[in-house]
Formats: C-alpha cells, sequence, structure tokens
C-alpha cells in the first residue's frame, strides 16, 4: 500500500502558490437596473407582486412565491433595524482598523429588507431604531449598491 | 427497497494536511471504505457520486478530476456540488431506481489549501446587492442571523458558551476530532468579540479530510455484512438565495427534515432520535438546527442545552463527535463527518464515545453561509 510510507519530514513537502484572475461584468438586469436609475436620482423603489400584493425589496420581475409578475412601487428607502452585528475582523480575519456595523434594516412600504452599513456608535443601536440612507453626493454616483454610504439614525 | 450502508472510511480529521495532496486524502478514506465493506470498487460498484464545490477546490470542472483516486475510472460517476448528504440522497435514487446495486458517496475539505477563505465566501454573495458593501470578514452574514435569531428567542451567551463546552468536551473524546478541548463557560464568554454578538471561539475553524460511504440494497448488503446502517429517510430544502425573504430561523432544516422523517416513518422526532449531528459551524446554529430538526421546542432548547439535556449522557445527545466546533469546518464533508459519526454509534464503534443506546440517529448540514439551504439523512439499525 501507498500509504506505508509517508514524507515525514516537513522540509521536504512541496507547495506552491497559484492565483488567476478573472473577470466579469455583472448585470443588474432590468428590476435592478430601474432601481439604480432611480438611486442616481436619490430615490427608491420596490416590486409589488400583482397576484398576493407582496411587495419585494431588492425589487425583481417575479413573486418567487406564487411565480407572478411585479409592478414596481415607490419607497422612501427609510426603515427600522431588524438585527445589527459589530464586524470586526477583515476578509483575512486581521482586525480591522475600525468596526463595521452592518445591519439587517426592514424598509418602510415593503415586506423586503437591505443589508448595508451602518454609520452610529455600536452602542447607540438597537432593534427597532429608525435608520434612513446617506448617498453619495449625486455627481459621484455610479449607480450600484455603494451609492448608499450607509444608513443612519433618522 | 431498502438502502444500507456497507462500508464507511475516512481520512483526518486534521487543521491542515500538508503531506497528502486532496486526491491521496480521497484515495485513503476509498481505500479504508472499500477494505471496510469488503468490495473492489474496479469490480463491484456501479455508481460513484463525489460532492464538491469548484470555488473551494481552486480549479473549475472539478468533476473531471474525481474518478482516478476513487476507482471511478471508466465507470458512471458524477458530481453534486453540494455536500455529503445530498450525495446520499443521490445514491439512495440510483439504488432504488435499480440504476445501480451498489453505489459509492465521497466528500471531502482540503480547507487548508484556501489562502483566500474570506474572498471565497464572498464569492458566493450576491454580487449587485451584497458583496461590495463594507470590508470584514463574510462571518458578518451569519452574525446578523444569530443577532435576529438570539433577540427572537430570548437566548442569552451563556446559553450560546453552553454549546462551545459540550462540543469542545466532546471532541476529546474523539482521536479524529483536531479542536477538542477543556473549555468551561469562562473561557468561552472571555473569547473575543469578533462579530458581535458572535464570540470568536463559536466560529468552528477549518479542518481537512475526507469520507467515503459504500451503499448497496438490500440483497447485496445481507451478502456482504450481518450488520448494515440502513439509510431510513432523506431530505434536502432550499428557502431562496435572497436575504430578504430567506427565515433566518432555519426553515430549510425543518422542511429537510419533515422529508426525510417522513420517509423514514418518524412521527415524533423527540421521542424516536436517540441521537443526532447537526451543523454547528457557528454556535448558535446548533441550537437552531435541533429545534428545526424538532428534537426540542422553540423557546426551550437553549435552557435544555445549559442543563445538560444534550450532553453525551445527557437525553438526547447531539454532537458527541464533537460537532464542527471540535472536528471543524469540513466544507462539502461536513455533512460526512456527521453521517460517518451516526453509522459509527450505530455500529457500537465509536470507541469511548459509544453511546448506550444509538438505534435511530440523524445528521443534518447546512451549505454554510451565504445559504439558507441544507439536508438531512436519518439512519437506523
Ligand atoms: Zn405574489
Amino acid at each position: 500500500m501507498v500509504f506505508n510510507e509517508k514524507i515525514v519530514n516537513p522540509t521536504e513537502l512541496r507547495h506552491w502558490e497559484g492565483k488567476i484572475e478573472l473577470y466579469w461584468v455583472y448585470t443588474s438586469g432590468s428590476a435592478g437596473d430601474e432601481f439604480f436609475k432611480a438611486l442616481k436620482k436619490g430615490k427608491f423603489i420596490a416590486a409589488k407582486c400583482k397576484e398576493c400584493g407582496k411587495v419585494y425589496f431588492p425589487p425583481r420581475i417575479y413573486c418567487e412565491y406564487d411565480f407572478s409578475e411585479t409592478e414596481y412601487v415607490n419607497i422612501s428607502g427609510e426603515g427600522t433595524v431588524r438585527a445589527f452585528t459589530v464586524a470586526r475582523l477583515d476578509k483575512d480575519e486581521k482586525p480591522l482598523e475600525k468596526p463595521e456595523i452592518y445591519a439587517i434594516i426592514d424598509l418602510d412600504g415593503t415586506d423586503g429588507c437591505i443589508v448595508h452599513l451602518l454609520n452610529a456608535k455600536p452602542e447607540d443601536v438597537y432593534v427597532g431604531m429608525r435608520v434612513k440612507p446617506v448617498l453619495k453626493a449625486k455627481n459621484k454616483r455610479e449607480g450600484r449598491i455603494t451609492d448608499i454610504l450607509y444608513y443612519k439614525p433618522s | 427497497m431498502r438502502v444500507a450502508v456497507v462500508g464507511v472510511g475516512y481520512s483526518g480529521f486534521n487543521a491542515n494536511t500538508p503531506d497528502l495532496h486532496w486526491k491521496e486524502i480521497m484515495f485513503e478514506a476509498a481505500v479504508r471504505a472499500y477494505e471496510d465493506a469488503g468490495i473492489n470498487p474496479r469490480r463491484d460498484v456501479d455508481s460513484f457520486i463525489t460532492c464538491a464545490e469548484d470555488i473551494w477546490e481552486g480549479f473549475a470542472i472539478f468533476d473531471e478530476f474525481v474518478p482516478d483516486q476513487l476507482g471511478a475510472v471508466l465507470k458512471p460517476t458524477c458530481t453534486i456540488c453540494g455536500d455529503f448528504l445530498y450525495g446520499l440522497a443521490t445514491a439512495y435514487m440510483h439504488i432504488t431506481s435499480g440504476l445501480a446495486e451498489v453505489a459509492v458517496v465521497e466528500a471531502h475539505s482540503k480547507a487548508s489549501d484556501i489562502l483566500t477563505f474570506g474572498e471565497v465566501i464572498k464569492f458566493a454573495m450576491d454580487p449587485i446587492w451584497l458583496r461590495q458593501i463594507g470590508n470584514a470578514h463574510p462571518y458578518y452574514f451569519a452574525a446578523l442571523e444569530m443577532a435576529q435569531y438570539i433577540n427572537e428567542c430570548c437566548i442569552t451567551e451563556e446559553q450560546i458558551a453552553s454549546v462551545v463546552v459540550k462540543n469542545k468536551n466532546n471532541a476529546r473524546l474523539n482521536p479524529s476530532a483536531p479542536y477538542g478541548g477543556k473549555v468551561g463557560i469562562e473561557d468561552v464568554l472571555n473569547s473575543p468579540m469578533v462579530f458581535d454578538p458572535m464570540r470568536k471561539i463559536e466560529i468552528a475553524p477549518r479542518a481537512d479530510g475526507a469520507v467515503v460511504f459504500v451503499l448497496a440494497n438490500e440483497e447485496i448488503a445481507k451478502k456482504l455484512t450481518d450488520s448494515p446502517v440502513w439509510l431510513k429517510g432523506v431530505g434536502w430544502w432550499s428557502e431562496t438565495s435572497n436575504f430578504d425573504t430567506m427565515s433566518f430561523n432555519a426553515m430549510y432544516a425543518a422542511k429537510a427534515a419533515k422529508m426525510a422523517y417522513k420517509m423514514a416513518g418518524i412521527t415524533n422526532a423527540a421521542k424516536e432520535v436517540d441521537f443526532a449531528e447537526v451543523d454547528d459551524r457557528f454556535a448558535f446554529k446548533e441550537i437552531q438546527h435541533i429545534e428545526a430538526l424538532g428534537l426540542s421546542k422553540r423557546f426551550e432548547t437553549a435552557t435544555l442545552m445549559v442543563e445538560g439535556y444534550f450532553d453525551r449522557n445527557g437525553e438526547l445527545p447531539i454532537n458527541v463527535s464533537g460537532g464542527n466546533l471540535g472536528v471543524g469546518n469540513l466544507l462539502e464533508a461536513t455533512g460526512g463527518q456527521k453521517a460517518l459519526e451516526v453509522v459509527l454509534q450505530l455500529r457500537g464503534e465509536a470507541g469511548k464515545r459509544q453511546l448506550s443506546k444509538a438505534e435511530v440517529g440523524v445528521a443534518q448540514a447546512w451549505r454554510y453561509i451565504p445559504t439558507a439551504s441544507g439536508a438531512v439523512a436519518v439512519f437506523g439499525v
């Protein structure tokens, strides 16, 4: 059997570091496009199911429960904190220079939510806290989710 | 038709495995499983199923890399992009449909080869709505779920800590668990908050290893062994990929369990299941999953945990192997390690951690962050 012997001297072990660069474009799709175009103008939209009336955020063109179509509705973008965490480690599990607060925010007038950063002191944040979005300056907006810089207490 | 587990083999589990290629880890586990079953894979196996995810492996189209190390060259082979337990469900169907008399299921983890684990998980997050937000490790996504869950169920940090204490100490009796330790409540509460309310010690560290099962139809099983373990039920379920419609309450596990229990003829899991191995890659997940499997009632589970109900010598032992907190995060082999522990217990081969009553056992695995999907398997003797 080949495992009668194994490499016992770690200095004899070899490996090489491999990386490969891969690039994609991620299309936002028709519902995403509708949202990000509105966001550039400082507006928020959601999508309401024509069948059951459920209001989706993030908006999408179909209802995932009854598989029927939706229509866009305007919302304020403001909401209520459902849950939050104070993240202290970066993607390499090293301490973040400044902890980031992430929150699940139930958006007004929808059955949906957004997951985004919260700009507040950790000790001031609580479940049920009312928050509103802070957007980049109008001329800096790119039509992506990071056009929302963060949410802050309202 | 009944389907039996007639052979099990595993390699590991270790924090890292620098001396073996991932194919060699698979080979090692496979050789042991075939030896255990008393079969020759080149002659006796009709279907080979591996469970793997390209992004964990570091290369694409993983299924092309499978046949050789399993003895599956020039044989029916396929790869399930999911946990080992999904592979078991597939093997069950191959056998009960008559396509195969003997089927092999494999899953592995060479997590130590992944240099950018955080980035890999980030790659699984929605690129439009989620991936671009912030700079934190995607563990934050599990912490959000934890925050919501412990708030809804009024679970305290001491109760969460008791999961870590139980599993780390259980792992001390498992020679294959690299992360066992004599850990007390205070040790957990002194572990740094890294994603409040989640502490570092509540996150299962990664581990390497492989699990291989040989399954057979009843006729073959009875020829191969006097003590088959029966795969009595399998179930799998996905909620949704969207964070806005996820339950954050392990509904995937509840539904998968319902499917598996129905197949196994279990109507009252809390009474009929003797023990279970559940996904505890974050400590709070164990409590959530115990409830989802119907092994205790919502709002009562955390209290029972502290009272020792789920201890090795408790009423309904959970993660007697040490769970992921003790054995490690085995990626797609997570359910494999859990199924392995269930089979070893049912066979009476679990060494010092052998349970006195082990006739029906359940294995459950989640598909990890950022999913709301998972699978369940019920085994019995
Ligand atoms: Zn609808």
